[in-house]
């Protein structure tokens, strides 16, 4: 350090021996708070990039949301649209038990929506024609994530009919079917629950394949199920590519 | 309606029972080709999407620049700040040698830059003063992504200098004891570490993770732990935190340090 600071750096320099480096504190406290105004200025940089790129894709939601409502439109045209194309989906596939699979056949809607905000949260929606086995005509499960990293999970308390529960899937129906089929119905997916902790510590594996994988783009895993069943046209004896369930061994070529 | 009686293949795989199938599979593939259009303009819309959100990032970018730059002038004059940084990150301080933290002592400058736009790769520089380890004043290591997927990594190659090589950290000599457990590697072995992959998931540098998207936009937070520990025990402090000052005496505080070797 140069002897020409002046006064005061020369008395503190003096009192060096018994504090040990005050002169360098105070030179380093007052770079380390000008260090410490840059952090905040980069904070709020950050913070605005992040609120223009929120907006960003709530604008593209806005966007998006006619689209998918036509398509869903069409797909209800489209006989087990979202049962096939769960079938033929790797890993959601294997979800559905035999008795699942009865119910799915009169699923003829699907539905994954963000919040309007996109940070607080989505749903996704299942809806059900009128059927045999609950009154509900939707199925939700809703995520929304909270203030201090709170995830609060609400899904539908399913009306099941008589005689109706959550199939277990270990039913008679089983005649050596060579796939391996859920064990737990994939309607105790509906449950509810609440977390806290970073949202990425959250593992609804099914949410997540639903809304980023099947969601996009579910014409994708249909279409492979729809090919195998052109290939096979002569000697499959399904005599349908609705994905009845019964037979299918087309979902293991149905990758992504 | 099923004008289309022969055109296209029966999705149902049924025989043709009655001409209602194929009058069904003709409606059906009409409504698949409309789902598909829909999922084509889905597509577009994404790509717009993502193509903006590139954009942001690339502006915010420019704008961060000089920010960082400051920051960088700023930490020159504060000893040893990318050191003691180091060494009070939970995962990086477990990567440096003894030997590692010497040559540290020397390190005056780290960087992290994007490629201009943003998605095509980044790379971490570390800027050292001279010093008797290597020659190279500059060591950067770059990560590339192609459009294919593919990722590159190249690094400096560093020229170390006589009698030095990456040095490895168990010297019998310098372990005195130390109750931390130290890196059995050279922390800058992690220069040589380069490959190719054609999966971009493969490459999974824990390591430049770290640097990039902890250390490096906040390192004050890291380095401003080990400052409040040595506040709270101004005095001698035994509990060797950041390891400095191993060669020399047991405290750690780095003020000290730089005026006894004034």
């Amino acid at each position: 350090m140069g002897a020409e600071k002046g006064k005061k750096q020369r008395s503190e320099e003096v009192e060096e021996e018994r504090n040990g480096a005050d002169v360098i504190d105070v030179e380093l406290v007052q770079t380390i708070e000008k260090l410490q105004s840059i952090q905040e200025d980069l904070e709020k940089i950050n913070e605005e990039a992040s609120e223009k790129v929120l907006e960003l894709e709530q604008q593209y939601n806005v966007i998006r949301k006619p689209v998918y409502d036509k398509r869903n439109d069409v797909i209800k045209s489209i006989p087990d649209f979202w049962l096939t194309a769960f079938m033929s989906h790797p890993a959601l596939s294997e979800l559905l038990t035999e008795e699942d699979q009865k119910i799915f056949k009169y699923l003829d809607n699907l539905e994954v929506e963000d919040f309007k905000d996109v940070k607080s949260g989505y749903s996704i929606t299942f809806m059900f024609k009128p059927n045999p086995h609950f009154e509900d005509a939707k199925l939700t499960k809703t995520f929304s994530f909270l203030e201090e990293g709170v995830t609060k999970i609400t899904a539908t308390n399913i009306k099941w009919k008589e005689g109706m529960g959550i199939p277990n899937g270990v039913s008679e129906e089983k005649k050596g079917n060579k796939r391996s089929l859920a064990e737990e119905s994939f309607f105790s997916w509906f449950t509810e629950s609440e977390f806290k902790g970073d949202m990425y510590e959250i593992n609804d594996e099914v949410a997540d394949i639903i809304k980023d994988d099947l969601w996009p783009n579910p014409l994708t895993y249909f279409n492979n199920e729809a090919e195998e069943d052109m290939d096979e046209d002569d000697e499959d004896d399904e005599g349908s590519d609705d994905g009845s369930g019964d037979d299918d061994d087309d979902e293991e070529d149905a990758e992504a | 309606m099923g004008a289309d009686k022969g055109k296209k293949p029966k999705l149902g795989g049924a025989d043709n029972e009655n001409n209602g199938t194929e009058q069904i599979d003709a409606e059906l593939v009409l409504s698949i080709e409309k789902l598909q259009e829909f999922q084509d303009e889905l597509d577009k819309v994404n790509e717009e999407a993502s193509e903006k959100v590139l954009e942001l990032e690339q502006k915010y970018n420019e704008i961060r620049k000089p920010v960082y730059d400051k920051r960088n002038d700023i930490i020159k004059s504060i000893p040893d700040f990318w050191l003691t940084a180091f060494m009070s990150h939970p995962a990086l301080s477990e990567l440096l040698t003894d030997e590692d933290q010497k040559i540290f002592k020397y390190l005056s400058k780290l960087e992290v830059e994007d490629c201009k736009d943003v998605k095509s790769g980044y790379s971490i520089t570390f800027h050292f003063e001279s010093n008797p380890y290597f020659e190279d004043a500059i060591l950067t290591k770059t990560f590339t992504f192609f459009e294919e997927g593919t990722t590159e990594i190249s690094a400096t190659a560093i020229t170390w200098k006589e009698g030095m090589g990456i040095p490895i950290g168990v010297a019998a000599e310098e372990k005195k004891g130390n109750k931390r457990p130290k890196a059995d590697e050279s922390f800058f072995s992690w220069f040589n570490n380069i490959q190719h992959s054609s999966n971009l998931e493969e490459i999974h540098d824990e390591v430049a993770e770290i640097i990039k998207d902890d250390l490096w936009p906040n390192p004050l937070r890291y380095f401003n732990n080990e400052a409040a520990d040595e506040e709270g025990s101004e005095m001698d402090d035994d509990e060797d935190k950041d390891g400095d000052g191993s060669e020399d005496d047991d405290d750690d505080d780095d003020q000290d340090d730089d005026e006894n070797e004034d």
